[in-house]
């Protein structure tokens, strides 16, 4: 399991780390505000055989490249009915996406690829780029015809923290500069392409007010706080973690006029799923007064385990949490993740100051 | 060397005429329409102890939507466990989960493989989610529990066609069912979980009429309504009022933030209901 990769830290290093994250405000291990990110250094279109393509390094060294590759495929299930009514507008009703269309394999050096935590990611990331429908509707050609694109992951370092941020935002840099060649024929006619790679348009046009591709942040709560972007260590002893996929809405002017325009983008929820964190396999500590080692106790030699283990929780002692989270601490994360000015937006700015190409 | 003796057909498939009748297309645009009230889920029934061989076993059947054709979500479990790790694996201080979750290959329109695809792999990583948080692991230091679902039908409606895409909302379906039967086999087997573990879902679904509200309702049907918008499967605790597992799906603006509230609200009602049912076939089989 990639999220419950064992964490070589002693119950008592957990407990101070626990404790250290539930002051207010939370004090992390590498000093960053509970909002910050690691730096990470991005580039785009590095691999020329691919339609597009993205890698990122975050500073702790995991790194990950994302290749996008196109290919026309047929339509299945078209009988081939040649009536000619309706125009253009009918047309544009008629195109409709299939999910298969998009096809999304992750690797992670050191997991088999049909590891159930690989499964996990890649339903994730998948599942959010679906979300909304109007992805695979891209991809439409003509009636007889889609492109089927594949995009495949490739962790190159070897997972030093859940990849699941790092692989999210290197797929949205690799779909943002993907391009798919100009098509010149017309109708259901068999697609006839441009060869100018030059004249290829984007798959997400830029410099409009379009949709871009989905990001999915990591953010985990211990206590009160709400933490992003956690660590290995940190997702440790973290309560609860949750994975929220979120996107950018199209700018209509109705949602705008209405209240005061807030600062930021306005942002759609597409996707939700809980992490089962790693802390609840961790190794609980024993407080002294059960102790058969040390202490009163030691004198008590027939100490049964059991009663160590139930012990009332000791203030400085490690327990692995036991349970869920309260709905309330959930709404509170999903919230927090969609203020606006928030994090995603900071996220967002900050991947629209890539450059492509 | 092509052959230029003789007429050949076209090169590569045809595809033969497909003829519609009026009758087909009538009865393909009908839908069956949910009779429920929209926070009422479907009957169950659920039995422990149906395997002897298994440590703790667990048979789930949720009824049809009293329409023919339509069938229902059947659900087997065994819990194999708890029992030694094996010589070589590395010490653990809690029991370790296994869980495996397996569409049977007739269970679907589409036939399933034997070997496990990846939403299979998806729903056991859900489940294992949902269980490791009810479970009290630190009892069983050094040891191991498999759980095993075979889901024997698929919740499909029998009447719409196999390209109609509400797989991924059959999903969680699927995942709620496996989360309560599980839930019960582990009792069965006489695992120490902090409360009976239930799933339930809930969906923001849309008429066919053109100005048909979205709505929210429990334990959907996928086939029964036109349009799902979102849906949101949660596996909850009711004694201590916590969410071990949460999946939310869909497209939702940030301004409707209190129709994902009501939306998780209604999860949690639909897995309080499921629950009602496990605590009573428990009572049962105590008896």
């Amino acid at each position: 399991m990639a999220p419950n990769q064992h964490v070589l830290l002693s119950p008592a290093e957990l407990a101070y780390l626990h404790e250290a994250l539930s002051l207010t405000p939370p004090i992390r291990p590498d000093g960053r505000a509970p909002t910050q990110f690691r730096p990470l250094v991005a580039e785009t279109e590095i691999l020329p055989g691919t339609n597009g393509s993205a890698r990122i390094c975050f500073a702790d060294g995991t790194e990950a490249i994302v290749g996008v590759k196109a290919e026309v495929e047929r339509t299945r299930g078209y009988h081939g009915d040649d009536e000619e009514e309706g125009g253009e507008e009918k047309r544009e009703q008629e195109r409709e996406g299939q999910d298969e269309w998009v096809e999304l394999t992750v690797e992670i050096p050191g997991y088999r690829e049909d590891d159930a935590s690989t499964a996990f990611l890649a339903a994730m990331l998948s599942e959010a780029l679906l979300a909304d429908g109007g992805f695979a509707k891209k991809l439409w050609i003509n009636r007889r015809f889609h492109w089927k694109l594949f995009l495949d992951i490739i962790l190159i370092s070897p997972p030093l923290s859940y990849p699941l941020p790092l692989l999210s935002l290197t797929t949205h840099l690799a779909l943002l500069s993907t391009r798919l060649p100009r098509l010149k024929s017309e109708g259901d006619e068999d697609p006839f392409f441009d060869d100018d790679w030059a004249a290829a348009p984007y798959l997400y046009p830029q410099g409009t007010a379009t949709t871009r591709p989905p990001i999915t942040l990591l953010v985990m709560a211990v206590g009160r706080n709400i933490i992003f972007d956690p660590t290995k260590e940190e997702l440790a002893v973290a309560d609860v973690v949750l994975a929220v996929s979120v996107g950018e809405a199209a700018t209509d002017a109705s949602s705008t006029k209405g209240k005061g325009k807030a600062p930021g983008r306005s942002l759609r929820l597409l996707s939700v799923r809980t992490v089962d964190p790693p802390s609840r396999v961790t190794p609980p500590g024993v407080p002294n007064a059960t102790n058969s080692a040390y202490g009163i106790a030691a004198s008590a030699q027939k100490q049964p385990e059991a009663r160590t283990v139930e012990a009332q929780a000791v203030e400085g002692v490690w327990r692995a949490p036991r349970g869920g989270a309260k709905p309330a601490v959930m709404a509170a994360l999903v919230q927090k993740v969609l203020e606006r000015g928030g994090v995603a937006d900071e996220v967002l700015d900050a991947l629209d100051a890539v450059e492509l190409g | 060397m092509a052959d230029r003796r003789r007429v050949n057909g076209p090169v590569g498939a045809t595809i033969p005429p497909v003829f519609e009748d009026e009758d087909v297309q009538v009865q393909a645009t009908q839908r069956t329409t949910r009779s429920r009230a929209p926070n009422g889920i479907r009957k169950m029934y659920l039995k422990t102890g149906v395997t002897p061989s298994a440590s703790g076993s667990a048979y789930l059947e949720i009824e049809t939507s009293g329409k023919d054709g339509v069938s229902g979500l059947k659900l087997s479990c065994t819990v194999h466990g708890p029992r030694s790790l094996p010589r070589l694996s590395p010490f653990s201080p809690h029991i370790i989960l296994s869980t495996h979750v397996k569409f049977a290959p007739f269970a679907t329109k589409q036939r399933r493989g034997y070997l496990r695809d990846p939403s299979e792999r998806d729903l056991g990583t859900h489940l294992e989610a949902a269980l490791r948080g009810a479970i009290i692991a630190d009892r069983w230091p050094k040891s191991g529990v498999d759980i095993i679902i075979s889901i024997i039908e698929g919740d499909q409606g029998r009447e719409t066609s196999g390209a109609q895409g509400d797989d991924t909302w059959d999903m969680m379906n699927a995942l709620s069912g496996c989360i309560t039967v599980a839930s019960a086999a582990l009792a069965d087997a006489g695992i120490d979980c902090v409360d009976t573990v239930a799933g339930g879902v809930a969906a923001l679904v849309r008429g066919s009429g053109e100005n048909d509200t979205a709505r929210i309702v429990i334990d959907p049907i996928p086939s029964e309504h036109e349009r799902i918008e979102a849906a949101c499967c949660i596996a909850y605790l009711p004694a201590r009022d916590e969410i071990t597992n949460l999946w939310f799906k869909g497209d939702m603006p940030d301004h409707d933030m209190g129709i994902y509230s009501e939306l998780v609200q209604q999860g949690i009602q639909a897995s309080k209901l499921a629950n009602r049912v496990l605590v009573e076939s428990l009572g049962e089989t105590v008896k």
